[in-house]
């Protein structure tokens, strides 16, 4: 065996610039994808991180069927020892729990649907930097009587800081949610779907309006990070039971699982597109030397080289080749990613305006996950199995006679 | 069939007459409308919402002008008493003591249900003339419980705007009570059973004072209105339905 990893080095190194040529082909490929596809994967964790910490958290616990019927009598009660439980399991950043349903909301001689949503004041800024979104007016307090409004709403109803709105609806098991609430605070979002319909109170306030207490319509769970959501789901669902219902957000945002599968979509044909040119890169290499050998594979086989071992020194030549080329590619990249993920790119024009204005940093992220590394190492694999099959079968069929003629 | 304020609810819940096919028939449900109907009147009526997991009761009181104008009082549970919904024709307000103020039921919150019920404030609304929106047949004669009743099949004429199917209803032959109601949807599906029960006289008409309302599509569900006390041909005018008179009335 290693006489045979012998001669295949050797014979690589016969001619030295056609080896090197092939070899810089899959190295620039490989350091070409990797960068291309870490920063996509980079960029669709960092838009998943940015969606998610705008309102549902990687993860939420709902009472069962919550989800579907959005109706308080689908609310559940969470025991304050499970929501500390829950909120020193390793990986969870944040914890946040929310009483929402629909009601209508009336001033003067408008009345609109809106969403109202009790927080917890605190931990709702800590994620999703409510308070920051304040335009007008005070924030929530713990116990806060008054609302946070959201601007486009206040604007077609023509409220301002200081006036009151009748808030009507149906509370917990049919009871009359109806009340005055001062408005304490205008906030801004920028999906006008959200800024036509918010209206933020606090969770006390929110649960004795719905005739509620001590109930949750959800518990938000943000992460260190998005890969470790399965861990985390797996140990949750140990603290609740089955009358609870566990939800990630790929559940609660199809629309955003949706569009990074479009754009992995162009990402993958990009790879497929670079990975044909490289491919034939490589085949045409091994079939320049497999046709420059024809003479010496003859002469070998002449003396008595058995064809299956000339075959085999062939194949591993052309896995040097390409283990070479994949491994100085992937070494000399990971710095670069590595740095990148820790400087991320900073974007600028339309594209940095309109993260800004969702109030993330406009940057661009890279990954550094395992896979994307392993994804490479064996498409070139396959690619280097491929064409090894061009030499392989042009040893099977060798007429020594023949190709000691030329 | 017009008992009261929750007239229009019951209308087009209870009520099925109609007209047309068969003179027989539509003549049933003319007699059987006309029974529960009157000009005006005032009803108490305690309404019992079950669903799987709770219930609850409410009671109050209507007033009601046929067929545009009904005003209704929450007399309990406490946390609701004083509220006040007002019918006038197509539109819905709400009186909310709590909050001093009037708010208008906007359009896209009448298909929302009313007070918790399986009733809509669309229900409270609509303006659908039992007798004259539907063509009815006569199918025959059963017997129901004690009673021995007509079978009538009612099919909404195509111009009526009316979400129903075809309604199938039992009246009485004595007194012309409308015991029993399904109301199937375009598929032929049964979406609701109205059933009623208890008779007693009021001002000379003898009506049903316990309706039952089954949705199909929701097991476990049911409202169950229940008449305590009915007041025919009382002396109401329009302005009784007013948003002022809505905020006064005890």
């Amino acid at each position: 065996m290693k006489l045979f990893l012998q001669l295949a080095w050797r014979n690589l190194w016969r001619n030295k610039r056609r080896t090197i040529i092939t070899i810089s082909s899959i190295f620039f490929a490989v350091i070409f994808a990797l960068i291309m596809r870490s920063m996509q994967r980079g960029y669709y964790d960092y838009s998943i991180k940015m969606s998610a910490s705008m309102f549902t958290g990687y993860i939420q616990v709902h009472g069962q069927d919550f989800w579907e019927k959005r109706s308080l009598d689908q609310s559940m009660t969470v025991r304050a020892e499970d929501f500390r439980r829950l909120e020193h399991l390793p990986h969870v950043t944040q914890v946040v729990a929310r009483l929402e349903s629909f009601a209508l909301v009336s001033y003067g001689d408008v009345t609109k649907v809106a969403s109202l949503i009790g927080i917890d004041p605190l931990r709702e800024d800590e994620m999703t930097h409510l308070q920051s979104k304040l335009v007008a007016g005070q924030y929530l307090t713990y116990s806060s009587d008054g609302v946070l409004i959201a601007e486009g709403l206040a604007e077609i109803m023509q409220i301002s800081v200081g006036d009151s709105i009748v808030v009507f609806g149906q509370g917990y098991q049919g009871v009359t949610a109806a009340a005055l609430l001062p408005v304490s605070g205008i906030v801004k979002f920028n999906l006008p779907n959200l800024n036509k319909t918010f209206i933020y109170l606090s969770l006390k306030q929110a649960q004795w309006l719905f005739g509620a207490d001590e109930r949750l319509t959800s518990v938000s769970l943000m992460l260190d990070n998005v890969a470790n959501i399965d861990k985390v789901e797996k140990t949750a669902r140990q603290i609740f039971g089955p009358e609870y219902e566990l939800m990630t957000w790929d559940e609660m945002m199809p629309e955003l699982v949706q569009s990074i599968a479009a754009d992995n979509a162009g990402g993958v044909i990009m790879m497929i597109i670079l990975y044909v040119v490289i491919g034939f890169g490589i085949f045409a290499t091994v079939m320049m030397m497999t046709a420059e050998r024809q003479r010496e594979f003859g002469v070998l086989v002449s003396v008595g080289m058995k064809k299956r071992i000339l075959m085999f020194v062939t194949f591993i030549e052309t896995l040097f080749v390409s283990f070479i080329g994949v491994i100085g590619g992937g070494l000399i990249s990971l710095p670069i990613l590595y740095y990148y993920y820790l400087h991320p790119f900073k974007m600028s024009g339309k594209a940095a305006e309109a993260l800004q204005a969702f109030g993330f940093e406009a940057i661009m992220p890279f990954s550094l996950k395992p896979e994307i590394f392993t994804e490479q190492i064996m498409i070139t694999l396959i690619i280097a199995i491929c064409s090894v099959l061009y030499p392989i079968l042009f040893i099977r069929k060798l007429k020594p006679a023949n190709a000691l003629h030329g | 069939m017009k008992p009261n304020q929750f007239a229009p609810a019951l209308l087009f819940i209870c009520i099925l007459p109609v007209v047309v096919f068969t003179q027989d028939a539509r003549e049933i449900v003319r007699q059987a409308d006309e029974n529960m109907r009157s000009n005006s009147s005032y009803t108490e009526l305690r309404m019992t919402i079950t669903k799987p997991t709770w219930s609850r009761t409410i009671e109050m009181k209507t007033w009601a002008l046929e067929p545009e104008y009904a005003l209704i009082y929450i007399t309990a549970p406490a946390r609701d008493k004083g509220m006040a919904t007002l019918k006038r024709k197509n539109e819905v307000w709400n009186w909310i003591p709590t909050a001093q103020k009037i708010i208008k039921i906007p359009p896209s919150m009448m298909l929302a249900a009313w007070m918790g019920s399986d009733f809509t404030n669309d229900d409270l609304v609509r303006e659908a003339s039992v007798v004259d929106d539907y063509e009815h047949k006569l199918l025959g004669e059963e017997k129901l419980g004690t009673y021995a009743a007509y079978k009538i099949e009612s099919i909404p004429k195509p111009d009526k705007g009316i979400v129903w199917g075809k309604i199938i209803s039992y009246i009485s032959k004595e007194s012309y009570l409308n015991l029993k109601s399904e109301y199937y949807d375009e598929d032929s599906l049964l979406v609701k059973i109205f059933n009623g029960s208890q008779p007693k006289t009021f001002d000379g008409h003898r009506i049903l004072t316990r309706w039952e309302m089954r949705p199909q599509d929701k097991p476990g569900n049911s409202t169950i209105l229940e008449y305590i006390n009915v007041k025919y041909n009382i002396d109401l005018g329009v302005t009784f339905f007013s948003e002022q008179n809505m905020k006064r009335i005890r």
